[in-house]
């Protein structure tokens, strides 16, 4: 008769040998995985998203005030006639996020900008040229956090293409 | 199954050192190889999905300009490369094939080391543009304690200590993602987190035709982010589920609850999905064989037959 536990299956019950780890091992174990956990629970009580892999899991942490504007950043390259191509999300290998977290950087220098559009217009050569690269934020009007419908677009940046200037002039 | 010295030292020190064997016992519980073995092949597998088909924003920075490249903490400690058209490419490259062979179960310390480090300088690549996920800390705890197993074969039913502390070790790691995400949200967000309009942004920001209704039910993003906070405060508790049968319902709902996320904003935490897997009782996919005799009477009540995930999943 084979006495089965929750951890047996009927069908064949688990060998009872277990392979065990001498105490050295389970010391050096032990050791590294205080010091991970000491790092881990420091990078979430002092660190920020720097400290990765160690930052805090800060993943939707901010507070939004009920009233507060949504925004929602996006980088468009201008086309001669006006119209608005993509450039974040993914065109030219970053996220909407990853702009979003280098905005300051962006209106500060927006020469980066430039080099957006010339990844951009080397991944695709047919499109029509870009005459300048703007950053939008379109903010979403809230009330007592309840969506209202309605939205203003805000451009932070708009940075004229040095080589559309002189196409055009 | 310690024996613990009492009554010679002081009471104090009795329960101190019986603490110390509980935990420790706990760690190291040990757990059959054959689990880890097919847990291990879950995860090396998922590197290739992970860099071609789920996380392919990471591979498309190899076209960004290195402008763009902001070194984390890491990335200005340690002399890791920036990271070029060719560095992208080539640390693809060699981590799918180290993932591979560490997927086959050969030389698992070798093949699982450089899986772990070449995973860790792609994670490198994928932050240092403005943006930080959350979603794969457990996952690199798995990558990195797996190669501490050692040899483990589909077969070998043996219960191994090195193998239990591998997955309690995974299984504190997924614990941590939801308990120090309260956390940070006390942090950043202060107490009065839960009365923000986070999750209106969220759905705002990324709805799908499954989630903008909650928009207009009045109260209820609000009441979510309450139970959101609150489970995430006591998830701890989760460390208590020890018997199979509680760990596999505590994975059918984490994945539940990280699916319905997935419906309502498109964000899934994957590799920390695959990291929780280890917590099901992979053995049990080979162990089970039709035998001619049955032991009626016994096997219900250890067995569900019709609800056990674990042979659904398979």
């Amino acid at each position: 008769m084979v006495v089965v536990s929750d951890r047996d299956t009927i069908e064949q019950p688990p060998t009872e040998e277990v392979v065990g780890l001498p105490a050295r091992a389970r010391l050096i174990r032990l050791v590294i995985a205080t010091a991970v956990l000491a790092l881990t629970l420091s990078g979430t009580v002092f660190g920020d998203d720097y400290a990765f892999p160690f930052g805090p899991p800060r993943m939707y942490a901010t507070r939004a005030d009920p009233d507060t504007p949504v925004s929602s950043t996006r980088v468009v390259g201008l086309t001669e006639s006006g119209a608005e191509v993509r450039l974040s999300g993914g065109e030219v290998g970053l996220r909407r996020a990853e702009f979003e977290g280098q905005v300051p950087r962006l209106v500060d220098d927006p020469e980066l900008l430039g080099l957006l559009a010339e990844s951009y217009l080397a991944n695709n050569p047919a499109a029509p040229p870009l005459v300048a690269v703007a950053i939008v934020v379109r903010r979403y009007e809230l009330r007592d956090g309840q969506s209202t419908g309605s939205y203003v677009d805000d451009v932070r940046v708009t940075y004229p293409l040095p080589g559309a200037a002189q196409a055009g002039a | 199954m310690t024996l613990l010295r009492t009554g010679r030292g002081s009471s104090g020190q009795a329960t101190l050192s019986r603490t110390v064997a509980g935990v420790t016992g706990w760690l190291f519980a040990p757990v059959p190889l054959a689990r880890v073995a097919l847990f291990r092949v879950i995860v090396y597998l998922f590197i290739p999905i992970d860099v071609f088909v789920t996380t392919r924003w990471v591979a498309a920075h190899a076209g960004v300009p290195t402008e763009y490249y902001q070194p984390l903490l890491i990335g200005e400690w340690l002399p890791l490369p920036t990271p070029t058209t060719a560095v992208v490419d080539v640390v693809k490259w060699l981590l799918i094939g180290s993932a591979l062979l560490a997927a086959t179960g050969r030389a698992p310390r070798v093949w699982g080391t450089t899986t772990f480090l070449l995973y860790f300088e792609w994670m490198v690549i994928a932050m240092s543009y403005g943006k930080v996920d959350h979603d794969r800390y457990a996952f690199l705890v798995a990558l990195a304690v797996l190669p501490t197993v050692g040899i483990a074969h589909w077969r070998d039913q043996r219960r191994s200590e090195a193998a239990g502390f591998a997955v309690t070790a995974i299984f504190i790691a997924v614990m941590l993602t939801y308990f120090l995400a309260a956390w940070a949200k006390i942090r950043f967000g202060g107490w009065d987190w839960v009365n923000g309009s986070t999750l209106t942004r969220a759905v705002l920001r990324r709805g799908t035709d499954l989630s903008m209704w909650t928009l207009e039910v009045p109260g209820l993003l609000h009441v979510s982010q309450y139970l959101m906070i609150g489970f995430e405060l006591l998830s701890p508790l989760m460390l208590l589920a020890r018997r199979e049968r509680t760990r596999i319902a505590l994975v059918i709902f984490l994945l539940g609850f990280h699916l319905m996320v997935f419906t309502g904003v498109r964000i899934i935490f994957l590799p920390h999905c695959v990291a929780i897997l280890c917590l099901l009782p992979w053995e049990r996919l080979r162990r089970v064989r039709p035998t001619a005799e049955s032991t009626p009477g016994v096997g219900p009540e250890v067995i569900p037959r019709s609800d056990d995930p674990v042979r659904a999943v398979s």
